[in-house]
């Protein structure tokens, strides 16, 4: 019967046949049942390579329908080839609408950010994750990370930030910061930049994280609180863009890409394509702003 | 007075499972009591068995059968030949101090902790340990300049002077001494078996082996003699 | 009155293979092998009962492969004992045997009431964190989330254990062997635990840094009252350090006594053999 179906068409809708996509659809609620904890999942082959957002794209093609907005960022940007290829292939498939707008999509897969405009209970974010197990850098055994969760055994972790904090003086990893889901699994939020980690605590919108490569899927449902690991007497500290302005629009308060000119000088941009047009065009969207601690 | 020790009929055979089971007998039948604050002197030939029953009473040697009853300060009756290893750990904690002919050195611990410790682990404070010590080391004419060394570089003599010092500074109940005064000049002599006596008339018993007539005439109220292993007459000074 | 152990161990035993009836009869130091003829397991440890004091050090030798090593692994939770029972003062009054905890609890016992020194510094520490960073996983295991206390505690047991302060942010991979084994002793005490487990620590140490690690251990024991279980097959050690040996033989205890007793009267004729092959 599966063959049956299966091959009945050149391929299904969606790309993914049916009982994949089921597969991915139970993973999916399972993930969403328990925040943070990384659910193994079958990871079908695709027709890009894994670690190229196949992760991703799974979670998007097993939710997408006729009827759903599709937006897919690189970086923040609606334009990069990665987005672009994406995009084109999930409406190839799927028939679906497409949109730059991010308050307009119902579906927003997004690779290293968090949209700056604030997210709805209507919208789900996917993140295409490259490395799903935060315990990984001090655990390479499987077995082990995986009883070091169900244990809740995070020293390890807690270790390397005294130990970047020793180093650089400040609790501020690049991109990737370990964050304690529900108070219960220490989880990556993928390598967004610690601006948004903020951002995806007591969210409205759904956070979907999907590791094509690694196959696993985790999640951060609404309203889920989310604190990133940070000491008792040193902080997370997100970004801090102090006195800059976006060259284009002139506006502050945003995650800012440094651009070299030709001429070796630098300006700064805001990252997110869409909020950029937005804040030149008319009113700032709204948006969820995160002050350090003093 | 009360009794402190009474030994009986205690015997001693050395095993030597890997010597083809060769037996040596070391003590045969031994039988003697002491009474608290006596002084008994131990004589007898090299190889009569003296430093094998007072390692025997101190537990280093198991006995092989007999009784060694040991009246401890709250005047309990313990039998040192079976009593469990942590009854004989709190006896030589707290009463019953060896004092052998070589001293045990510690790596790298200066002579004065070395005597200090024996009153740190009694309790006290590593200052008046230290005082203590240092008081000891003058009356025994140990060279001021050797406190701070470290012991394993002294001579045999400045060695057992650190090791009567050790002995003797937390003034335990019951002492065994093991020729304290072989390797001393005649000042140093007198000042241990002065330092001895003052521990007797502050209520130690003592228990002493050695072959000088001098120190023993000195010091013991009796004395007891030992040939092969067996008590042959016991002398009353 | 010999209710007041700290740690009394019961029947311990470790098989490597197929605990199969008998295998525990048909291997020993009687039989001059612990391994089982018949089925090829191997009993590492053999029904080995013991009581360890407050404030007591007790000695551990014998040869290679007597399974002193493994005895100490057990305790610690590094292996898991095929059969026995470990009851701990510290932890619920004794009442439980450890090996019937859960993963969690053993790890609370491991981490606040136990310090384990290994032979190999590589065991007890990882490399890729600082001094500094080896310390402080104990630290945080108990629960200390402030930077400025974890720097404060692991700046004074480097102090104490003679690690030069300034060399904490630095990799142990840097160190000399004694240094390491003294970051070592300093991460096992850096949660100030009732008991100390240490395992060949000073075995492949040249004699000056070996007498420094020894010293170090006596001054810890005699400052802070720490209970020991010391292994080694250096009777010099055994002899400096602690109040009551077991001597192990093929899995199992084929004496035990005071350690000057043990050492100066041995009763087994494997004991008479090891005392006499000291040099």
């Amino acid at each position: 019967m599966i063959e049956n179906l299966k091959f009945q068409d050149s391929f299904n809708y969606a790309y993914i046949d049916e009982f994949t996509k089921k597969e991915i659809r139970r993973k999916t609620l399972k993930a969403v049942c328990i925040p943070g904890y990384q659910v193994p999942y079958s990871s079908p082959e695709m027709p890009i390579s894994r670690g190229w957002g196949t992760g991703g794209l799974h979670l998007t093609l097993s939710l997408v329908g006729p009827d759903d907005v599709l937006k897919v960022i690189d970086q923040g940007s609606d334009a990069s080839v990665n987005a672009c290829n994406l995009r084109l292939f999930v409406k190839e498939m799927a028939q679906c609408a497409l949109t730059f707008d991010t308050a307009a999509a119902t579906i927003i897969q997004s690779r290293h950010r968090v949209p700056e405009e604030i997210l709805t209970e209507n919208q789900i974010l996917v993140l295409q994750v490259p490395q799903p197990e935060i315990l990984r850098g001090v655990e390479r055994h499987e077995a082990k990370t995986r009883m070091m969760h169900a244990e809740a055994d995070y020293a390890k972790i807690w270790v390397t930030l005294y130990e970047a904090y020793v180093r650089n003086g400040h609790l501020r990893s690049g991109a990737g910061h370990p964050i304690m889901v529900n108070g219960r699994y220490v989880a990556t939020p993928s390598p967004i930049p610690g601006w948004d980690v903020p951002n995806l605590s007591m969210a409205r919108c759904l956070y979907l994280f999907g590791a094509g490569r690694e196959k696993r899927i985790h999640c951060i449902p609404p309203f889920t609180p989310v604190k990133p690991l940070e000491f008792e007497d040193i902080r997370f500290k997100v970004e801090e863009f102090v006195g800059i302005k976006c060259q284009m629009s002139g506006q502050d308060k945003a995650f800012m890409d440094q651009i070299y000119a030709e001429d070796f000088s630098r300006y700064f941009v805001i990252n997110d394509s869409n909020f950029l047009d937005k804040v030149r065009q008319g009113p700032r969207p709204p948006q969820k702003l995160f002050t350090n601690p003093e | 007075m009360g009794k402190l020790l009474e030994v009986v009929n205690l015997r001693k055979r050395f095993e030597m499972h890997i010597l083809n089971e060769k037996e040596i007998h070391a003590l045969e039948q031994v039988s003697f009591n002491v009474d608290e604050g006596e002084i008994v002197g131990l004589t007898g030939k090299t190889g009569s068995g003296k430093s094998t029953l007072m390692k025997c009473i101190h537990r280093t040697y198991l006995a092989s059968s007999g009784q060694i009853l040991y009246t401890n300060g709250q005047g309990q009756t313990i039998d040192l030949a079976a009593a469990s290893e942590h009854e004989v750990i709190r006896l030589r904690r707290s009463e019953m101090t060896y004092c052998s002919q070589f001293l045990e050195v510690i790596p790298r611990v200066p002579a004065v902790d070395v005597v200090a410790s024996g009153l740190v682990a009694r309790g006290r404070s590593i200052e008046e340990g230290r005082s203590d010590a240092s008081s000891c080391f003058e009356r025994l004419s140990l060279p001021k300049e050797l406190w701070d060394a470290y012991p394993s570089t002294f001579s045999g003599g400045e060695q057992q002077r650190v090791n009567i010092a050790r002995a003797m500074i937390s003034r335990p109940r019951f002492l065994l001494v093991d020729e304290p005064t072989a390797s001393l000049d005649i000042r140093t002599k007198d000042a241990v078996i002065d330092m001895l006596i003052e521990l007797k008339n502050t209520g130690t018993s003592i228990i002493l082996i050695t072959h000088d007539g001098h120190t023993l005439r000195r010091m013991a109220d009796r004395s007891l003699h030992l040939e092969d292993g067996r008590l042959k007459e016991v002398v009353y000074a | 009155m010999d209710n007041n152990w700290l740690l009394r161990a019961r029947n311990l035993t470790k098989i490597y293979g197929e605990a199969a009836p008998g295998v525990l009869e048909r291997t020993g130091p009687k039989f001059d092998s612990n391994m089982d003829p018949k089925t090829g397991a191997v009993a590492a440890v053999n029904n080995i009962s013991f009581d360890l004091y407050p404030g007591e050090v007790l000695g551990i030798v014998g040869e290679s492969g007597s399974g002193k090593s493994t005895l100490v692994q057990l305790l610690y939770f590094d292996q898991d004992a095929t059969a026995g029972e470990v009851h701990f003062k510290p932890f619920e009054d004794g009442a439980v045997n450890l090996f019937e905890l859960s993963n969690q609890k053993k790890r609370f016992v491991r981490n606040h009431l136990m310090g384990m020194v290994y032979q190999n510094p590589r065991d007890g520490l990882n490399f890729r964190f600082s001094a500094g960073g080896n310390i402080a996983e104990k630290l945080l295991m108990a629960g200390v989330f402030h930077v400025g206390k974890i720097r404060i505690r692991g700046s004074d047991l480097l102090t104490h254990t003679e690690v030069p302060v300034k060399r904490m942010d630095e990799s142990p991979a840097r160190f000399s062997g004694g240094m390491q084994q003294r970051v070592q002793i300093a991460k096992a005490i850096a949660n100030n635990p009732p008991l100390l487990l240490l395992d060949e620590v000073t075995s492949g140490l040249d004699v000056s840094v070996q007498a420094k690690v020894l010293d170090l251990i006596r001054s810890l024991q005699q400052d802070l009252g720490i209970s020991m279980i010391v292994v080694s097959h250096d009777l010099g050690v055994i002899r400096m350090l602690t109040d009551r040996t077991l001597v192990l033989k093929h899995g199992q205890i084929v004496e035990h006594g005071l350690t000057d007793q043990i050492l100066q009267d041995p009763q087994h004729g494997y004991t008479q053999l090891l005392v006499s092959s000291l040099l």
